[in-house]
């Protein structure tokens, strides 16, 4: 019974023919680890750091970093701006634009 | 309806006198009062660039008015007298109250949560690092 079993169980991991070599081939970690030298420093959202409730339209020296040279907003990914906070900045950006403080496109 | 919070941002000609600016102003606190609004503040950013051009302008000069009131009517009326002005030549009205009140919810919450941090931290010494900071 037991050598029966035994065959079984260990059969699917190994023939499974799509999957990555998972457990013994590939300790994916550290190889991957060796190749990218550089760690990646965590971004913290500016305005969760500053306690900002109200991201104010006005002031377009604050939303000035947050878009790019040309106009566009720059995404979370970039500037590490939490959701809420980008969600907020948007709004403010927009209301920004409509009022000629920031550009919709600078020409260059 | 319950009071609203306004801002109004308009910007004149850069060419356009003072005198015509707070004549503009005046016209404005004129038209607020009567429909039972206030004005809550009133800047003049004066002369400054303009991210676009707008009627051929690059540059403009910038009135702010922060503005409560219970009708709507008045933001109409507002508006409409701002479009027929000659030397206004672009103007926005943003409905503030609800992100003000957002706003100060959170300040609450937060006071509140500063509020119970240390009373929750005093049963167990081991809670914040204020406390264990404190504590040696």
């Amino acid at each position: 019974m037991a050598d029966q079993s035994a065959p079984q169980l260990s059969g699917p991991p190994q023939g499974r023919p799509g999957g990555r070599p998972s457990g013994p081939g590939g300790p994916g970690g550290p190889h991957k680890r060796g190749k990218r030298s550089f760690v990646r420093k965590k971004k913290v959202c500016r305005f969760c750091v500053d306690r900002v409730d109200y991201i104010d339209y006005k002031k377009a020296e604050i939303l000035q970093p947050f878009v790019q040279e040309r106009g566009k907003i720059l995404p979370r990914r970039m500037t590490g701006t939490c959701a809420r906070h980008q969600r907020w900045l948007t709004v403010a950006i927009k209301r920004a634009r409509n009022i000629a403080l920031l550009p919709f496109a600078a020409e260059l | 309806m319950e009071e609203r919070l306004y801002d109004l941002v308009f910007i004149c000609r850069p060419d356009t006198p003072e005198a015509e600016v707070d004549k503009l102003v005046a016209m404005i606190e004129q038209a607020t009062s009567s429909h039972g609004g206030k004005i809550e503040k009133t800047e003049k950013w004066g002369t400054r660039k303009m991210a676009y051009r707008v009627r051929k302008q690059r540059e403009g000069y910038y009135v702010y008015l922060a503005l409560r009131s219970t009708q709507g009517e008045l933001i109409k009326e507002l508006e409409r007298r701002l479009k027929v002005s000659d030397p206004v030549i672009k103007y926005m009205t943003v409905r503030l109250d609800e992100e003000m009140k957002r706003q100060q919810k959170l300040v609450h919450r937060r006071e509140r949560r500063a509020a119970r941090r240390p009373r929750k931290a005093a049963p167990s010494p081991s809670g914040s690092p204020e406390q264990a900071a404190a504590a040696s």
